[in-house]
């Protein structure tokens, strides 16, 4: 199906004032009176508070106030971003500010001064007197007999999520082989450019509050920033400007409400603009975890019992993690088939900074795991992987595990086909042989992985959006939706599923870039891959009942049956009118500038707010060539082919950008990104970006997007997702390649250079 | 102290405390705010301006030390009106997501082609990679470099 705007790389409509430095992001707003807030963190990972003083802090001339435990309002609350729904479980674990520390950073107290540097000078004279307690920077040492409890959950676990479906016991006696293997993936951060925790608060003076915030949720970060500072909901509004990247980071509160707080006691607005340590040390990042995982196998290929046992770090507060926990099994599940499946899924404090969302949302991790022992399987029954993953997958058709729901469109074999022919994949393999060829000390080899993701969070939450869209006297159009673009792209395609269904140029179209709670309709946010097809059938179903409307008008005026009446190219036609000689026609600015002036004197309007129809799910298979140099334990990528089925690309260079960005957060993943604590002070290692590596330009090798474009029929256009799958099965088809070059299984992420060699070595001495 | 800064052209009197870096100046002061803070510690390139035609992290230099050198910000390179071919190219090219690390991007990209106006791919890559970026993988970026240089 052609489309005159869909399926186009239009240019998006925040680029020009992005790449003129025009765009603003919230840390360049100045208000008036603006005072600058800062942060009291604690240099401890666990500590009471025993005594705080302020007295000389408050003295310092410039300091306006300054905040502890005893000024916030002793409202527990939980940042995590999610409307209250079935699959949200929110343990309201903290306050705006701590009298017990829980990691390094916690938040003590909070000052706002006229500038920074007093500010900074105020944070210095509060003294704060400590009782130090253990750290526990592991789930090992959390859940150990006689641990110290970090809050009050019996061995600091307080979620567990088991799913049964079958007997598995019966399961694993039935089978040829078990597999049984633990893999451990650490803590990354989503390191957006623009570091996360900026908000600029201001008070009115009847006792609201507006927070600017750079943000992924408007509306939830209303509601929750309203409750911990116990306030109604509708006292609080939320202005999201440009947003500086997100990946997750800003899925729910981050500093808004101390901001808030500090405003609200000083009465002049304060701007909180977490520096990039601060970030680092005091904002949400990836889940680690431990997953045990074991599979029963028929020599066929077929599972006869699939079984997951995961810790996950939830770090120090729970935020999304006993949440989390469901997805992950929804993960684990929905990959592959098999009659008998269990999973057990343990949130568990630790003394790290809490973990929250980050892209793909605990799916690398599972994908990680479990394509890494899929590829062991496959070894050992002598099938291709390829095969092996054919054989067991959900396809159109099948129930889908993660949502309960059939499955109605699958791209997966033809990504497999196109994937595997672009990669070489039948020549170059070496099937696990100990590398190939190459040059030396250079090993060569290819690997794949397979992922399936999400288009939304339903049935998990609910998952409201809405969209507006106002027909202006010359015919353009106003697109006033709950804009969380965070970088994306959602607001480019979004403007070009309303300027297809109107029938009017994308240029027409012109959609709120700023997100503000008191003018948008209520939406769940950026998050979950959700915005083009939840947001986008918002938008389409908006534009479908302005368009009604618009060509009603027509049918009065040019005297015809509605039902005849057709647009396109901004203009009414007759519906079998020749093109070269339409009997009659009349442009959507003519109809809309009759529908203001003429005898109605009524503005075209089309508006709804529902939930999405469904919840997609997408397939990708990535492959990966590596050269494992077996003198330094370096391992370069020289290619990553990624075929993805997105449904309808709504813009392909839109989506081809999402697919080639998050490929370079998941070659950070499988080797150089990992955020890292000392194990006995809980003190971070690297809350920095010269010693947490982010791979640069010269990094990246060449990267290949296929898009397969398997049309969803609930989908607007077509469209399904494409905002995190981009980096779920990247770990593991490197993992999986790098075995090929060097017959060496990683189960532990990040596969560094120095763990690379000490494998070499030990394989050595065995051998 | 009071001192004179050259910026895009113009003339700029200040009175810095003398710790106080170019960025902060640049953006504080100036209101030219098109110049990003990733890091304030010269490691992700958001901060990049150009000091006598060469990229520069202007939060680890100290507004004091920029006295009597160019400096070009992004707010000099092309307008709203006007853009740069650089910009144009990576509008084109849909090399812009979140865009916080794109004025150091296009700081960096003009300085290599000023210097060397038909780099190799390899060249193009080395000219930004003190330019962290989270969102694009730097694929189209460097596409849309590369069709500048062709030009």
């Amino acid at each position: 199906m052609s489309y005159s705007v869909v399926g186009h790389s239009l240019p998006r409509v925040d680029a020009r004032e992005k790449v003129s430095g025009n765009a603003l992001y919230t840390g360049d707003m100045v208000l008036p009176h603006m005072l600058v807030g800062k942060v009291l963190r604690s240099p401890y990972a666990h500590a009471k508070v025993i005594n705080i003083d302020t007295s000389k802090a408050k003295k310092l001339p410039g300091v306006k106030v300054v905040l502890t435990y005893e000024d916030t309002p002793k409202i527990l609350w939980n940042s995590a971003g999610f409307p209250p729904s079935p699959g949200a479980i929110l343990v309201e674990d903290q306050y705006i500010l701590t009298n017990k520390a829980r990691y390094v950073g916690d938040g003590i107290a909070a000052v706002a001064a006229v500038d920074e540097e007093t500010a900074i000078q105020a944070l210095e004279l509060i003294e704060v007197e400590y009782e130090v307690l253990p750290a526990l920077m592991n789930v090992e040492r959390a859940m150990a007999e006689g641990a110290v409890l970090i809050h009050e959950a019996e061995k600091n676990i307080y979620g567990h999520t088991p799913v049964v479906i079958g007997d598995v016991d019966t399961g694993f006696a039935d089978a040829d082989f078990v597999f049984e293997d633990t893999y451990y993936v650490p803590k990354v951060n989503q390191v957006s450019l623009e570091p996360c925790g900026v908000s600029m608060a201001a008070p009115d003076i009847d006792g609201r509050v507006t927070i600017w915030t750079s943000t992924q949720m408007p509306h939830l970060v209303r509601s929750i920033t309203a409750h911990a500072l116990g306030l109604k909901t509708g006292q609080v509004r939320i202005i999201k400007p440009t947003v500086g990247g997100a990946f997750g980071s800003r899925l729910g509160v981050v500093n808004e409400p101390i901001a808030a707080l500090l405003a609200m006691k000083v009465g002049k607005p304060v701007m909180l603009k977490y520096t990039r340590e601060e970030a680092f040390l005091a904002t949400e990042s990836r889940h680690p975890m431990t997953m045990i995982i074991k599979t029963g196998v028929k020599k066929d290929g077929t599972f006869t019992a699939r079984q997951l046992t995961s810790y996950i770090d939830g770090g120090a507060y729970a935020t999304h993690t006993p949440s989390f926990a469901g997805p992950v099994a929804g993960w684990f599940l929905a990959m592959y088939k098999s009659p008998n499946i269990k999973v057990d899924n343990y949130s568990v404090y630790t003394n790290a900074t809490q973990c929250g969302a980050f892209r793909g949302y605990g799916n690398p991790q599972v994908v990680f795991a479990v394509e890494s022992q899929m590829d062991d399987i496959a070894i050992k029954l002598g099938m291709d992987p390829l095969e092996l993953r054919l054989k067991n997958h959900p396809c159109a058709g099948e129930v889908w595990m993660w949502s309960g729901w059939v499955i109605d469109s699958c791209g997966f074999e033809e990504c497999i086909a196109s994937g595997a022919k672009a990669i070489k994949w039948t020549e170059k393999r070496n099937n696990g042989a100990k590398g190939r060829s190459s040059q030396g000390a250079k090993k060569r080899g290819i690997g794949m992985g397979y992922m399936m993701h999400v288009s939304g969070a339903r049935p998990m939450l609910h998952e409201t959006s809405a969209a507006m869209i106002k027909i202006n006297e010359d015919g353009t159009a106003n697109l006033i939706y709950s804009n969380s673009d965070c970088g994306q792209g959602a607001g480019t395609s979004l403007s070009q599923i309303a300027a297809e269904e109107l029938g009017i140029p994308f240029t027409d179209v012109i959609i709120t870039k700023t997100a503000d709670t008191d003018v948008a309709g209520f939406d769940i946010g950026s998050h979950a891959s959700r915005q083009t097809y939840s947001g986008g059938n918002a938008v389409k179903h908006a534009a479908a009942m302005a368009k009604q409307k618009l060509l009603e008008m027509a049918a009065e005026i040019l005297e015809t049956p509605v039902e005849e009446l057709v647009v396109k190219d901004g203009r009414v036609w007759v519906r079998n009118d020749s093109p070269e000689e339409p009997s009659k026609s009349m442009s959507i600015a003519e109809v809309s500038h009759s529908a203001h002036f003429g005898s109605h004197g009524h503005q075209i309007f089309g508006a709804v707010s529902e939930e999405p129809p469904g919840n997609p799910p997408v397939y990708a298979a990535q492959f990966v060539e590596v050269e494992v140099d077996t003198d330094t334990g370096i391992i370069e990528v020289l290619r990553v082919v990624a075929a993805h089925d997105v449904g309808t690309a709504i813009n392909p260079a839109v989506v081809e950008g999402q697919i080639e960005g998050a490929i370079q957060q998941g070659m950070g993943y499988a080797l150089t990104e990992e955020y890292r604590y000392d194990q006995e002070s809980g003190m971070p290692l690297n809350p920095n970006l010269s010693d947490y590596k982010i791979l640069t330009s010269v990094d990246m090798p060449q990267i290949d997007t296929i898009l397969v474009q398997a049309t969803c029929p609930t989908g607007p256009f077509g469209a399904k997702s494409v905002g995190e799958s981009g980096l779920v099965a990247t770990a593991a088809a490197i993992a999986n390649a790098v075995y090929d070059a060097i017959g060496i299984r990683f189960k532990e992420l990040p596969i560094t250079p120095e763990r690379v060699l000490i494998a070499l070595q030990n394989r050595d001495q065995k051998e | 102290m009071p001192i004179s800064l050259q910026i895009n052209g113009e003339t700029y009197e200040v009175n810095v405390p003398i710790k106080k870096t170019l960025l902060d100046v640049l953006r504080d002061d100036l209101a030219l705010t098109g110049t990003k803070k990733g890091c304030d510690s010269g490691e992700c390139g958001a901060c990049t301006v150009l000091m006598d035609g060469k990229p520069v992290n202007s939060c680890i230099i100290l507004a004091v030390d920029a006295v009597g050198k160019q400096i070009s910000t992004i707010e000099g390179i092309g307008g709203i009106m006007e853009l740069h071919p650089i910009q144009e190219a990576l509008v084109a090219h849909g090399a812009i997501q979140c865009g916080y690390c794109t004025p150091g991007i296009v700081m960096s990209a003009k300085a290599l082609l000023d210097s060397n106006p038909h780099p190799t791919e390899s060249e193009v890559r080395e000219g930004i990679t003190g330019n962290l970026c989270r969102c694009t993988g730097y694929v189209k970026v460097v596409e849309a470099i590369m069709d500048v240089s062709r030009r």
